[in-house]
């Protein structure tokens, strides 16, 4: 789920120790970095072709196959803009795009909310047994591939599973339902799959970010007789701007990006109520091979995640200086 | 190094180099005529199959049982999945037999083997017309006519399987005769506090295209319903009789004559219920009659959907359970002397019947194996018969196009269930999705 | 810190049961895959007789050795040749920062945000002209490629970090940058090389859309592919696929537990410093 985090913050607070006059130290350097061009570029070349070859060329392939209609078998013929105006005008896919976007509710803000809130409970004794055996078991579903996550859930989200179980033993049976295929309830039911996943490591980011925050500061606040939500938000939550920008990155393009979970457990359904743009993109390029369609929604995907996610970096990096 | 990426994606349009990969239309012809069969030598057939059916895996036992130089190395995935993957399979990783799901693009696009010469050489030719017409495919797509790209382990047919304990106690001693007929057993079972109908329309399943259908049939025309599948000019499935049927349909939504979580149901969930007794009817075809004799003998019973009045018109989906061999397999020949094979000899005719429940392909005077009586195999065989009789034969509707039934039916079916949709409209989006892709 | 009684109380109510709502899906998964096969068990229910033998067929018909082998090979080819590529190209931008090393460490950032579906179609069709659909090359390949920007700045910015001094140091005693690259900053780089080594290990495993596109058969996929494949076709036998999907979950799972401190603290760092 991390895999694609983004962003320039850097986990180290402390400064480098720097050692030597910096006048000589800068000249040095600079007559190094003459000399050492040509290495440098050197090494930097196998990192970089397999970045160019695997990455950038299909990225560049995306966007001159989302111009054309293209069935990957037979030639292919120019359509100019066409698939990209397809994309507004088919709910199938505009709806896919919507269900994304409404996912990053799930993905995202549940996960961070409750993370801070966790986080800033616990944090009075974040180095007890209890917190240290937490962080293992919180951890579990980062690690487990979320296919996994997708098959744990679907089974827990049946008719007869474990989630109906529960309610009706708390006497809510009335509202129990087959969750997944349910109109109103699957997106819901899907999003909280990724809650699930991201709420272990967003907690635990929160609450390393918590410890680093310098208790004198605690101490000024409660002399100034600060209550305890006052704290929060003066407080802990202004130093915690970097570690909330990363964790809603990362969820958020995890919600925009979502595939595996939809995969598994809905397949869009019901009634392309869970449709992702991710799946649609597959559907499309493999199943209606309508390649061209295919690549003018990976493309409009692309930059619907930089559109998003480039802003939330600011805040991060005004958090940063 | 943007710019340099976009200097070698640029060279040239998708697809426009690439003539020498189109799948080869590999000619038997050009084979010698003697090696129409698996030779002597160790041959592996590549099978790509749907899970959850054993007669494949039988036909294949028994085949390699006969004939011990052939190995079957088989993929099995369920069906939803094979749809998905048939178009890339068959290109990038041929099997020499496969499970077909829609085939009129697979055909059209080349990526099916005209089986055209070995039907000629086998004598495919001289069995009954109509077994063969719905594999037949025409250059534009169209069934019915055409190169034959496809043929049935055998032809399936579907209708009403019912619990017998269950229908005594609501009364039904006989299948019902007439729609409202049915629906007052359908009423009777659900003021008995049965669930009346489990039907798998989960995920990317829309099981309820099964009685869709078989209303459409009793209230329209089947060979109407079968010119909009095979794709003729101008035929259309938002009609005054289709809008009806889908209506009916509403109204068992509407009293609650479906489990409630049938969104959510698989087909394998529905067969479940209905075996451990959790539903009085289900929807489905004979290749689980085999299979219900066994789990629950002598206790189900089979009717086609009943006509609106009495002796009125009715039909029933009945198609070739079929398989294809990919245009660029491996062992074409072999291949299709399996499916040659299953067709004509003795022993394999009886795995089609007693495992499948389907009545097998090939000529109409081929050897039958007796089927016991008061079995629900023989009330599917004998109703095979009644549907041929009446010409109420119908090929599927999902398998109108390549998507209509992924991106057709099972959505719009399932909204139907939700109440999000109207009968007009879901057939309105129905038919909007059949001409994005026959356009 | 003071913290009053009553919200210690509620804090630790709270952790346990997140602690609950993470492992309950496990405990469901496993109780599950005890009973018969092909029935639907309802909700957490202790089987009468457990099943074990489950495991032992889902071992078998997932073909778990196979499928063991294969993530093996997948991983053995595609953590080594990233963590070496991305430290090479780490080590220059970070150090030698050759004139340009900005615009090509950009280039690299742009590529963090990137969504796998953003490319699948091309690649597949790269695949296929290349000769290396279902093939396990068909995902090495793309991995390394999609890896390098997350491993590039990841060590990129270890390498700004290390002291200046200690390459002083070593060019004194007359060392060749490249000596003084596999000799002192390779070695000083272990933790940052040991992490990122983790977070590609865990990747590649969990792997899943690359596997599904561009490998059909299981046993040349990645274990999250081949659990896919696994559901695709047992995805009916609600037992079945429980156990299958524990057995192929339990790898995962001993080696996090046992390394669990690592695992932690690289996945971290991982998203602070991505």
């Amino acid at each position: 789920m991390n895999q694609r985090l983004t962003g320039r913050a850097s986990a180290r607070r402390e400064d480098t120790p720097a050692l030597g006059s910096p006048e000589s130290r800068r000249r040095a350097i600079k007559a190094r970095r003459l000399r050492r061009g040509g290495l440098a570029l050197l090494l930097v070349a196998p990192a970089a072709l397999a970045y160019i070859v695997f990455v950038l060329r299909p990225m560049a392939q995306s966007i001159q196959f989302s111009f054309y209609e293209w069935n990957g078998v037979t030639e292919s013929t120019w359509v100019g803009l066409d698939n990209y105006a397809a994309i507004l005008r088919e709910p199938e896919m505009s709806g896919s795009i919507l269900n994304a976007f409404q996912l990053i509710i799930y993905f995202s803000f549940i996960p961070v909310l409750l993370g801070l809130f966790t986080a800033n409970t616990i944090r009075g004794f974040a180095t007890s047994r209890l917190a240290i055996v937490s962080r293992t078991v919180l951890f579990l579903p980062q690690i487990i591939p979320l296919v996994a996550a997708g098959i744990m859930w679907s089974w827990l989200y049946a008719s007869n599973g474990m989630v109906n179980q529960v309610l009706e033993a708390i006497g809510l049976g009335g509202v129990a339902r087959a969750w997944l295929g349910d109109f109103d309830t699957a997106l819901p039911a899907v999003g909280l799959i990724g809650a699930w996943v991201a709420l272990g490591l967003c907690m635990l980011l929160l609450l390393a970010g918590m410890t680093k925050i310098d208790p004198a500061l605690y101490e000024a606040a409660r002399i100034d007789g600060a209550g305890p939500w006052r704290e929060f938000f003066a407080i802990t939550l202004p130093s915690l701007r970097q570690e909330i920008a990363v964790c809603v990155t990362v969820t958020v393009i995890a919600a925009l990006a979502s595939f595996d979970i939809i995969y598994i457990s809905t397949q869009g359904g019901p009634g392309n109520r869970t449709l992702v743009p991710g799946l649609e993109i597959y559907r499309l390029a493999f199943f209606n091979r309508e390649i061209g369609q295919a690549s003018a929604l990976a493309v409009a995907l692309m930059a619907l995640v930089l559109l998003v996610v480039l802003p939330l970096q600011r805040l991060n990096r005004e958090g940063d200086s | 190094m943007v710019a340099s990426a976009l200097v070698l994606a640029a060279c040239s349009a998708p697809g426009s180099n690439n003539d020498a990969e189109e799948p080869e239309e590999s000619a038997p012809a050009t084979e010698d005529a003697s090696a129409l069969d698996c030779g002597t030598e160790p041959v592996t057939l590549k099978a790509y199959i749907e899970t959850g059916f054993p007669l494949a895996t039988e036909l294949f036992d028994e085949f390699e049982a006969q004939y011990p130089n052939v190995t079957f190395d088989v993929r099995e995935d369920q069906f939803a999945v094979l749809t998905q993957n048939a178009p890339r399979v068959l290109v990038d990783d041929p099997p020499d037999l496969m499970r077909l799901p829609q085939m009129s693009e697979l055909a059209s696009d080349g990526l099916l083997l005209d089986l055209d010469e070995y039907a000629a050489a086998f004598g495919w030719d001289t069995w009954p017309a109509s077994q063969l017409e719905q594999m037949r495919v025409d250059d534009e797509g169209r069934r019915g006519n055409g190169p034959l790209y496809a043929m049935g382990l055998n032809f399936s047919m579907t209708g009403v399987f019912y619990n017998k304990e269950l229908a005594a106690q609501i009364g039904m001693e006989e299948p019902p005769a007439t729609l409202a007929e049915f629906d007052s057993y359908l009423q009777a079972a659900k003021d008995a506090g049965l669930v009346p109908m489990a039907q798998f329309n989960g995920g990317a399943t829309g099981g309820l295209a099964f009685p869709l259908q078989g209303l459409m049939a009793s209230y329209g025309d089947a060979g109407e319903i079968n010119d909009w599948i095979y794709q003729q000019p101008d035929a259309t499935i938002v009609t005054d009789t289709n809008v009806q049927a889908t209506e009916h349909l509403q109204s068992w939504i509407e009293a609650g004559y479906f489990a409630d979580d049938i969104n959510s149901m698989d087909y394998a969930m529905m067969m479940s219920r209905f075996i451990e007794g959790n539903s009085v009817f289900i929807f489905n075809g004979d290749w689980e009659s085999g299979n219900l004799d066994a789990q629950m003998p002598g206790n189900v019973g089979f009717f086609l959907m009943p006509p609106v009045e009495e002796g009125g018109s009715f039909g029933a989906m009945s198609a070739p359970l079929t398989y294809g061999i990919s245009a660029n397999a491996a062992n074409p020949a072999c291949a299709a002397f399996f499916l040659d094979w299953i067709a004509t000899n003795d022993e394999a005719r009886t795995i089609a019947v007693e495992i499948g429940g389907s009545h097998p392909m090939g000529p109409a005077d081929a050897f039958m194996p007796a089927v016991a009586e008061g079995s629900v195999t023989a009330e599917t065989l004998a109703a095979g018969a009644a549907i041929g009789a009446q010409d109420g034969a119908m090929d599927f509707i999902a398998n109108a196009t390549g998507s209509v039934y992924a991106e057709g039916w099972t959505p719009n079916l399932q909204k139907l269930v939700a109440g999000e949709i109207d009968p007009t409209a879901l057939l309105e989006a129905v038919q909007a999705e059949y001409e994005s892709s026959v356009g | 810190m003071i913290v009053s009684r009553r919200e210690t109380w509620l804090g630790r109510t709270m952790l346990i049961l997140l602690m609950a709502v993470t492992i309950l899906p496990f405990i469901s998964l496993f109780v599950t895959a005890l009973h018969p096969s092909g029935t639907y068990p309802s909700g957490l229910e202790w089987p009468e007789s457990p099943q074990w033998s489950n495991f032992v067929d889902a071992f078998k018909v997932a073909d778990m050795g196979t499928l063991l082998w294969s993530s093996f090979l997948i991983e053995i080819a595609v953590v080594p040749v990233s963590l070496f590529i991305a430290t090479l190209a780490g080590f220059a931008l970070g150090h030698l920062r050759p004139p340009g090393a900005r615009i090509i460490l950009v280039a690299f950032v742009l590529g963090l945000t990137l969504p796998r579906e953003g490319v699948i179609v091309p690649l597949y069709y790269q695949m296929r002209d290349l000769g290396l659909l279902n093939t396990r090359w068909a995902i090495i390949l793309p991995l390394i490629g999609l890896y390098m920007p997350f491993a590039v700045y990841w060590m990129r910015a270890h390498f700004v970090n290390m002291p200046e001094d200690i390459s002083e140091a070593a060019r004194i005693d007359g060392a060749s940058t490249w000596q003084m690259f596999w000799r002192v900053h390779v070695p000083l780089s272990m933790p940052a090389l040991s992490s990122l080594a983790i977070l590609l290990f865990l990747w590649t495993w969990n792997q899943f859309l690359l596997a599904v596109v561009l490998v059909s058969d299981p046993a040349q996929r990645t274990m999250a592919g081949a659990l896919g494949a696994f559901q695709g076709q047992w995805g009916t036998d609600i037992p079945l696929l429980c156990a299958g999907s524990l057995l192929i979950l339990a790898p995962t799972l001993i080696v996090f537990l046992v390394f669990q401190r690592q695992f932690v603290s690289a996945l971290l760092q991982g998203s602070l410093k991505g």
